[in-house]
């Protein structure tokens, strides 16, 4: 896919949600335990909800905001890496869905510094923004949930 | 109240806290005003009469005072020692701002004692039998309060327990120094001698379900705990010398890994630990280790301030020489040749900006990577329940993170004729509030005994 203007971009971050939102369907559909493939709809449903934004971004009806700095906890980087299998369990789901998050932030970073043109490099790095705060924000639930170190 | 000075109680298993004598227990039973409206009593999770027993200790009225404790606590000895009061009904006694609550919950495990010490155990009185059968799934606090209840209320109750020894986290988690095991013994005898059947060694799920146990059972309470222990998810878990707490605390308080050969479960000597937490339960492996001989360390994420663990057992672990690593986070574990840890790499951390609740979250700080050479770890982050009940249990619902979904008020779940309390619904808390989930749970079941 040609990565020539704005609107191009968008096609290709909203192609990339609904690849996102597959992935965690498929990952909902094989688990072994209903309340872990719960969650991973519930991940399907947000990327839903983000390829929804970005629809209404390329229609014109929102902007992207492109706020303050997003903290990086930084949780997900020295986690191993999982292994998918059926027997996942909720804090290996919020595992695969940081590092997931991780990635596409670090795709939109490669293409931002691929390009010269201000503009799309503005666009790609305001999506890699939206990655790094998705990723914050599974982070934190894994924070809350997980490191509570009692 | 007198402990084992530090000098001599980190080489030896034996409790720390020495306990009240009766003329001490008498002096701080007469500080108590018996405040008419009592803050201290709203603040217990089984709602023990605290006043009430108090008065009777400052009168020397013993008897009475344990007849008024054991009315509402089936197990005053064991919560004597490891409630977290400080938290609960000390923290709201009307002397608490200048720092001299009544000591609520050392007179608490002297009555126990006292009592544990006379000829005869006074009995409580029994309803006559109502003909129903209540089944119990694990023999933990949770589980034992309930028993405790039921049975007294005439219905016929058997507990089933996975493990060899009646009393769950109590037996395999809590260390000797801390709740010695014959205390623990004691009160479950207690529920024995009021006729609650006990079966150790069955594993509810494997040797039989609960569907198939409520073929001869009128309802079921699963309080089954929270023994699934989470690791951090980073490389060199895998590594010989890495142990879960779990592991770690069974080897030692239900094997007795530390008398070996006495007792035939050995456990590693190690010569240096780190363990990974800052809840009680790092608390009690690093004592342990320490005990053990082991140098000690606690590697926590956060300050010392954010420490979940009550604050009596840092202090102790402090006086003991355990040495602690604030703001630090594990990365990665490093193994030998032969597949034995051998060292930990951490990176330091500092307290981020204030997010929208308020809170600084720890951020690392890049560059302040450092290893520490061990040849053991002890990941002691938390536990989620065993699934197993919930895998073949059809139609109850489980929440996220395993854990068995209840009404708060009666322990009633998505399935009828069962209900569940304690870790197995909130995930690993405190013993006391597993034994509040018990008696609210207790009191719906009774309820639906009596409609049948």
């Amino acid at each position: 896919m040609d990565l020539n203007s704005v609107s191009q971009i968008l096609d290709f971050a909203i192609e990339k949600e609904e690849e996102a939102a597959q992935f965690y369907r498929d990952l909902a559909a094989k688990m072994s335990q209903q309340h872990v493939g719960e969650v991973f709809e519930s991940f399907a449903r947000e990327e839903m909800g983000h390829k929804a934004k970005l629809i209404a971004v390329k229609r014109g009806d929102m902007t992207l905001i492109d706020s303050q700095r997003v903290t990086d906890m930084k949780i997900g980087d020295h986690l191993a890496e999982i292994v998918l299998s059926p027997d996942l369990d909720y804090k290996q789901a919020l595992i695969v869905a940081m590092k997931a998050e991780k990635a596409a932030f670090q795709l939109y970073q490669g293409l931002a510094s691929a390009t010269d043109d201000a503009n799309l490099k503005g666009i790609l790095l305001t999506l890699a923004k939206e990655e790094a705060r998705h990723k914050l924000r599974f982070e934190i639930e894994y924070e809350e949930n997980f490191l509570r170190e009692n | 109240m007198p402990k084992q000075p530090p000098e001599v109680r980190r080489y030896n298993f034996n409790e720390v806290a020495l306990g009240y004598s009766a003329e001490s227990a008498v002096e701080e039973a007469k500080r108590c005003i018996q405040c008419k409206k009592p803050l201290c009593v709203p603040m217990c999770p089984v709602e023990i009469n605290i006043p009430g027993f108090i008065k009777c200790i400052a009168e020397s009225d013993f008897i009475g005072a344990v007849r008024i404790l054991k009315d509402k606590n089936c197990l005053p000895a064991v919560c004597g020692r490891v409630c977290p009061q400080e938290e609960q009904c000390e923290k709201t006694c009307v002397f608490h701002k200048k720092g001299g609550q009544i000591a609520i919950g050392r007179l608490e495990r002297f009555l126990a004692d006292w009592e544990a010490e006379q000829r005869e155990l006074e009995m409580p009185v029994i309803l006559p039998s109502s003909g129903r059968k209540v089944a119990i799934v694990g023999g933990g606090p949770a589980g034992l309060t309930v028993a405790g209840d039921l049975i007294k209320l005439g219905h016929k109750v058997t507990v089933f327990e996975a493990l060899h020894r009646m009393g769950g986290v109590l037996i395999y988690g809590i260390p000797e120094f801390r709740l010695p095991k014959v205390i623990v013994t004691r009160e479950v005898e207690y529920l024995r001698t009021l006729g609650v059947e006990l079966v150790t060694d069955f594993v509810v799920g494997k040797t039989r379900t609960i569907d198939s146990i409520l073929e001869e059972f009128d309802a079921v309470f699963v309080g089954s705990g929270a023994g699934l222990p989470w690791f951090m998810e980073i490389p060199g878990e895998n590594l010989n010398g890495v142990y879960s707490a779990n592991e770690y605390l069974t080897r030692l308080n239900l094997m007795k890994g530390f008398l070996f050969p006495k007792y035939h479960t050995p456990v590693k000597s190690h010569r240096r630990v780190a363990v990974v937490g800052g809840g009680n339960v790092a608390m009690d492996c690093a004592r342990s280790a320490l005990r053990l001989g082991a140098e000690s360390r606690i590697i926590y994420r956060r300050s010392r301030e954010e420490l979940p663990a009550r604050l009596e057992e840092v202090e102790n672990a402090e006086e003991e020489g355990v040495i602690f690593d604030f703001l630090t986070l594990p990365l990665r574990y490093i193994g030998d040749e032969n597949g034995w840890v051998k060292a930990i790499e951490c990176q330091k951390m500092e307290l981020g900006e204030p997010d929208a609740s308020g809170r600084r979250k720890p951020i690392p700080i890049e560059g302040s990577e450092v290893i520490y050479p061990l040849d053991a770890v002890v990941c002691a982050i938390g536990n989620s329940p065993n699934p197993l009940i919930g895998a073949t249990t059809p139609g109850l619902k489980i929440g996220k993170k395993g854990n068995i979904e209840a009404d708060e008020k009666t322990g009633a779940t998505s399935r009828e004729k069962i209900w569940a309390g304690g870790d197995v619904v909130t995930g690993a808390a405190t013993v006391i509030l597993a034994m509040g989930a018990g008696r609210f749970a207790a009191r719906s079941i009774h309820e639906y005994l009596c409609s049948l």
